[in-house]
């Protein structure tokens, strides 16, 4: 019996003291927190345009809770509203983190668009340069496959050695495939990364990869949405001829790229 | 056993300043309200206020059966200003992984442009 009153004794005791005086403290530093949030965002111009009820609602429940302060045994609203005060705050100025980036965003999309352009220009007169003679070289071969549909080949030589860079005599056949996806918007394409079988496997997967990426991001910079654009690497699998001959192995090194059908049904990847 | 009968009736009787308050169904709702839209913009709780948002408005849902209407309305009043802090910190989010992106794709551009020239 006597435990039993003693652990009821305290337990109300601890209910007093959580309502009464152990909060005032930790109420008075929530409030002090609280203040000096509101006074950052208060006067931030930027704040103020991205949120400006927030800054109000901060400023409003600051008051209340300041209020609460000047009475006993109200720490507990004290704090709720120094919570509530400075979550308004916390919003405020994270919605004009928000803003700042939305106008960079779309300052830099601008600055994108302008470049996008550019590239294509340039890329254009450097084809008129090059003129015909290297046509051949760069489409191997745009062929129809069985079971893959429209597949088009894009040899070794359009890539600087052992480096999945594209060069400069790569950007004819890039231009044609842009203007060939512009005409066909349904259209999308999975651009396959192959290797010939030097060096290691895994080197071999990473470069076939990185070329087929390469590829994914020139055309997307020529303004072709990411979306239609699948990538895979195949490594060293799949060869078109023996690895055994320096011939063999160029010709076993290549991009192609698998086009779907007009209503944009792709072939699975192999 | 009296004791432990008294005992419960003193919290009860130091509850009862409470349950003078309205229920707060309304802000309950908004609360909920915040959340559904907090998780629709990908809040998860993963997220520090978000987590915080969940546990408390469940904890105001369990108060209100109990009658106990101040501490429902407080805790659904901090909640939803926490959801509210974690949606708006996850479009902020976004918005820099875009800014990321779009800055990666310029320095290309700017590179194989300057590769032309």
């Amino acid at each position: 019996m006597k435990r039993l009153d003693y652990r009821c004794a305290t337990a109300l005791l601890g209910f007093v003291l959580l309502t009464g005086c152990a909060g005032v403290e930790h109420s008075q530093q929530e409030l002090d927190a609280a203040r000096v949030s509101f006074q950052k965002v208060k006067h931030d111009p930027l704040v103020l345009r991205s949120a400006p009820l927030d800054v109000v609602r901060a400023g409003e429940a600051l008051t209340r809770a300041e209020g609460f302060s000047g009475y006993w045994g109200s720490s507990a609203d004290v704090s709720h509203y120094a919570y509530l005060s400075l979550r308004f705050s916390q919003i405020a100025s994270e919605h004009s983190l928000l803003l700042a980036n939305q106008e960079r965003l779309a300052a830099l999309e601008q600055e994108r668009q302008r470049l996008q352009q550019a590239l294509r220009d340039a890329k254009l007169l450097s084809v008129q340069q090059q003129g015909q003679a290297q046509d051949e070289q760069m489409v191997s071969l745009t062929r129809t496959q069985l079971d893959r549909g429209l597949v088009m080949t894009l040899s070794d030589v359009l890539f600087e050695p052992a480096t999945a860079s594209l060069n400069a005599s790569a950007n004819r056949t890039l231009l044609k495939l842009v203007q060939f996806l512009q005409l066909n918007p349904r259209r999308i394409v999975r651009i396959e990364g192959y290797a010939d079988n030097q060096g290691s496997q895994a080197q071999n997967l990473q470069l076939s990869v990185e070329r087929a990426q390469e590829v994914a991001n020139v055309l997307e910079d020529l303004g072709i949405d990411k979306k239609r654009l699948q990538v895979q690497g195949y490594g060293e699998a799949y060869p078109l001829a023996e690895n055994a001959s320096r011939r063999g192995r160029e010709q076993n090194r290549r991009v192609e790229i698998v086009f779907s059908d007009e209503q944009g049904n792709l072939s699975p990847p192999r | 056993m009296n004791n432990r009968v008294f005992c419960i009736l003193a919290a009860l009787l130091a509850l009862a300043g409470c349950a003078t308050d309205p229920a707060p169904t309304e802000q309950l709702r908004l609360t909920e309200q915040a959340l559904v839209q907090a998780r629709a913009v990908g809040a998860t709780e993963l997220l520090v206020d978000m987590q915080l948002a969940e546990q408390k408005f469940a904890l105001a849902q369990k108060n209100m059966p109990e009658q106990d209407y101040k501490r429902a309305r407080l805790l659904a009043e901090q909640a939803e200003l926490d959801a509210r802090l974690a949606e708006a910190q996850v479009l902020t989010s976004k918005s820099q992984e875009q800014l990321t992106a779009l800055n990666a794709r310029i320095t290309r551009l700017r590179k194989q442009l300057g590769d032309l020239q």
